[in-house]
């Protein structure tokens, strides 16, 4: 059930750099609550560089949703400012890194992007 | 004064809008309300006294934050019993706050039943103007011993409004009241808070748990203080002109925004009552125009637009990597995605803006750290204008919306869905490239080839830049070009069929540099001359038009922001008389309505109406109304950057006589400027 977020944890860890958080310094801790269960995730984020682990240690941001809802999350089939909006993400500390990792999940899976437009197409 | 019996005060996007006496109910025709993150939080606040309404006396907006009522007892009539008066001292900041007084004039002692019907239908901002039947989620409304509390539920999501009363008050589930007793000239007082909350399942507020960095506006008393002090000063012969000034000031004061998760920082928001947000064409344009006055609203609305800079492909909010966000809102219908605001992203202007707006501000501020900090977003940004806006292939940039059920159609300023039009008045297909965007990447590319030269080490890429630059404009130049009218084609279909009516985005052509100078005092004669200039300003769209029409939004009325770009460009080109011709225009407008500007007004001919007639639901203060009159000062003194040192060349009709603007912030310190009026316009225009 969180294969993805997972698969999306691992690979940023990985990765070990993501150029759109260059700017960003910081930890954020994803606490995924299921019933008397919690998954952390730490990600300690250096202008950039990035360190993920599963420590339940303080960061400055700490963020709160279910499992599902992260998953969905990471795989762009929901989005980051409105679960915020709707009160089904939780957030507390330092909301300008949480709008900085949002940037890097996915887009909608279906999205098209911009069409081109060829003669006698439409 | 412009005929208005609402009272507006706010507080960044906490406002409320109310009826002269204070009083809120609310309907489609009247979405009065208190407000707060784009949530109606009250839809009724009457007050009454022994059951009867009050009339208003008079009322007085002492700061943009506060307000006060003066009211007697009854309705207007020809006779008022004034043995009761009632005031109400009201203010907004991150609670809204009423201090209610009931003084006795009369000989004899009285008791007196005081109480104020509260309600709320929680209704999303994009809700107000229709009649609200079928809410998704569950009104709430419960009493406890000190408040009330009036509440929304629709899953997780949780609105409230807390009430609560310094003096014991009776709460029931439709508002409160007091009974009291009065001897002769005795008064009685009670403050009233009402608290605003956005809920979280854990009962928490979701913005209290938001770290706020910087400063917050714990005062706003001494911060607005702070902020006029901060500003230069204006003196002139013509107090009109200097009463104008300090009135924008305050309007941008009023203006500034906090975006909700991004740390206490400001930029302008569009305007009150319907548009306190963050819109990224209109507060970058707003900065472009107070630049020289307040230029710190340049470097966080960059940062605050970088940050949120698309990273992905999203249809529904029309996301595309690069792509400058268009509107932001934090509303139910944006929470469950009925409206794309989360950021939404449609519009085809912000994106080539951004890079104007930083290449602006580094010339004024010397801030080079800001232009190192975002040269990734500026390369993102000439990825998008390269790659995705080009949807026909030929090297403009275009839009055709991919939401096609709540996305704009119109993705330029003009984003009416009537605004774009052949001469003969039909509406062409989509996509569809506006003239006014392809100068903005002109431009935008000229002055990133200049970031690149001079601060970002890359010579190669300041030379592909310009080489994209005059090619752009020399295919512009040659597929605009009206050769029958004399002017630039408002627009060019998919086809490459032009939209070829006289518009005032031509102005904005002479601005971004676009225009061959061969063809520059052709346009300068349209933007003075009968069909486009009203006396007041530039006409939207040029009389005689097929879809003209004086009060057409986007069809024919008068934008002072407009306006005020067109007398840039044409100051930029040379023509400072032509400018100063749509300055004085605009700034004698501006006088007719207190110095506050709106959004827009009729396009009617100014010897027929003599005063210029406001557009029916122009929302005021605006954002770029309130920095046309900054623009048209800059522009008037011809007030540019150049070297390090900032150089003023004046320009000014001889009615406006003599001007100085003190305290001139920028890399230079501060300077002044002053100005005497020499010209004598009566040879221009007509």
């Amino acid at each position: 059930m969180t294969d993805a977020t997972t698969r999306f944890f691992d690979d940023l860890d990985q990765q070990g750099y993501q150029p759109l958080l260059a700017k960003v310094s910081g930890a954020l801790r994803f606490d995924l609550h299921e019933g008397p269960q919690t998954m952390h995730w730490l990600v300690r984020i250096d202008r950039g560089n990035i360190q993920v682990s599963r420590e339940d240690m303080e960061a400055d941001t700490v963020i709160g949703t279910s499992p599902a809802l992260f998953d969905d999350l990471v795989t762009g089939h929901e989005n980051g400012l409105t679960a915020l909006l709707r009160g089904d993400m939780t957030v507390t500390g330092d909301a300008r890194l949480v709008v900085q990792m949002e940037r890097i999940f996915a887009g909608p899976p279906d999205a098209r992007g911009p069409q081109r437009y060829r003669k006698g197409m439409q | 004064m412009p005929p208005s019996h609402t009272v507006r005060i706010l507080d960044g996007n906490n406002f409320v809008v109310c009826e002269a006496t204070g009083d809120i109910e609310a309907t489609p025709t009247e979405p009065t309300g208190l407000f707060s993150i784009d949530t109606r939080f009250l839809s009724k606040w009457v007050l009454t006294v022994n059951g009867e309404r009050l009339n208003s006396l008079s009322y007085d907006d002492l700061q943009y934050y506060e307000s006060r009522f003066f009211l007697v007892p009854g309705l207007a009539t020809h006779y008022v019993d004034a043995k009761l008066s009632i005031i109400r001292e009201r203010a907004v900041g991150k609670s809204f706050r009423e201090h209610i007084t009931i003084l006795n004039h009369d000989e004899k002692a009285v008791d007196l039943d005081i109480r104020m019907d509260a309600g709320c239908d929680f209704a999303d901002l994009f809700e107000v103007k229709d009649e609200i039947l079928n809410k998704k989620g569950e009104i709430y409304s419960e009493v406890e011993p000190d408040r009330l509390r009036l509440g929304y539920r629709r899953g997780n999501f949780r609105r409230e409004t807390i009430i609560s009363s310094s003096e014991p008050a009776r709460f029931d589930r439709n508002g409160f009241a007091y009974s009291i007793h009065l001897e002769p000239n005795e008064q009685w007082d009670t403050a009233i808070d009402v608290q605003t909350m956005a809920l979280s399942p854990s009962g928490r507020d979701l913005r209290l748990g938001l770290r706020v960095h910087g400063a917050e506006r714990l005062n706003l008393q001494q911060d607005l203080e702070e902020w006029i002090a901060k500003a230069p000063k204006v003196n002139s012969e013509h107090e009109e002109l200097a009463a104008t000034y300090r009135k924008c000031i305050v309007d941008l004061a009023a203006l500034r925004f906090a975006p909700l998760s991004l740390g206490g920082q400001n930029i302008p928001a569009a305007g009150l009552p319907w548009f306190m947000t963050m819109f990224g064409r209109d507060s970058i344009l707003t900065c472009l125009q107070t630049l020289p006055f307040t230029p710190e609203l340049s470097a966080t609305t960059l940062r605050i637009l970088g940050a949120l800079q698309g990273t992905r492909f999203d249809d529904f909010r029309e996301e595309d990597p690069g792509r400058i966000l268009h509107e932001m809102r934090y509303g139910e219908s944006a929470a469950f995605e009925e409206q794309p605001h989360s950021p939404y992203y449609g519009s085809v202007d912000a994106t080539p803006l951004f890079v104007v707006l930083l290449d602006e501000y580094e010339q004024w501020s010397g801030d080079v750290a800001l232009v190192k900090e975002l040269e990734q977003e500026c390369r993102r940004a000439f990825r998008w204008i390269d790659d995705y806006a080009d949807l026909v292939g030929n090297g403009y940039i275009w839009y055709e919306r991919r939401n096609t059920e709540s996305g704009l159609e119109n993705q330029c300023w003009k984003d009416s869905w009537d605004s774009i039009s052949y001469r003969d008045g039909t509406l062409p297909p989509f996509p569809r490239a506006t003239c006014e965007v392809q100068g903005y990447a002109y431009d935008a590319k000229m002055r990133g080839a200049r970031l690149a030269r001079e601060f970002w080490d890359d010579p190669a890429y300041a030379d592909q830049l310009e080489r994209e630059a005059a090619a752009l404009k020399e295919r512009f130049n040659r597929d605009w070009w009206v050769e029958d009218g004399g002017y630039y084609a408002l627009a060019l279909d998919r086809d490459g069929r032009q939209c070829d009516v006289l518009s005032s985005n031509i102005g904005h052509l002479l601005w971004s540099g676009i225009v061959d100078d061969d063809r520059a005092e052709q346009i300068a004669d349209h933007l003075v001359g009968p069909r486009l200039f009203t006396g007041w300003g530039v006409r939207t769209l040029a009389e005689g038009e097929v879809r003209y029409n004086p009060i057409g939004y986007h069809n024919g009325t008068v934008w002072p922001f407009d306006s005020s770009f067109c007398a840039w460009g044409l100051r930029r080109y040379g023509f400072s008389e032509e400018a100063a011709v749509i300055a004085s225009g605009i700034l004698d407008a501006a006088w007719y309505f207190d110095g506050r500007l709106p959004e827009a007004f009729g396009g009617y001919p100014r010897e027929q109406t003599k005063f210029p007639v406001e557009y029916p639901t122009a929302c005021s203060p605006q954002a770029w109304s309130t920095g046309a009159p900054l623009l048209l000062l800059r522009t008037m003194l011809g007030l540019e950057p150049h070297e390090g040192h900032l150089a003023v060349a004046p320009r000014l009709p001889i009615g406006m006589g003599r001007i100085e603007v003190l305290d001139i912030p920028g890399r230079w310190g501060r300077v002044d400027a002053f100005a005497r009026g020499r010209l004598d316009l009566n040879s221009v225009g007509g």
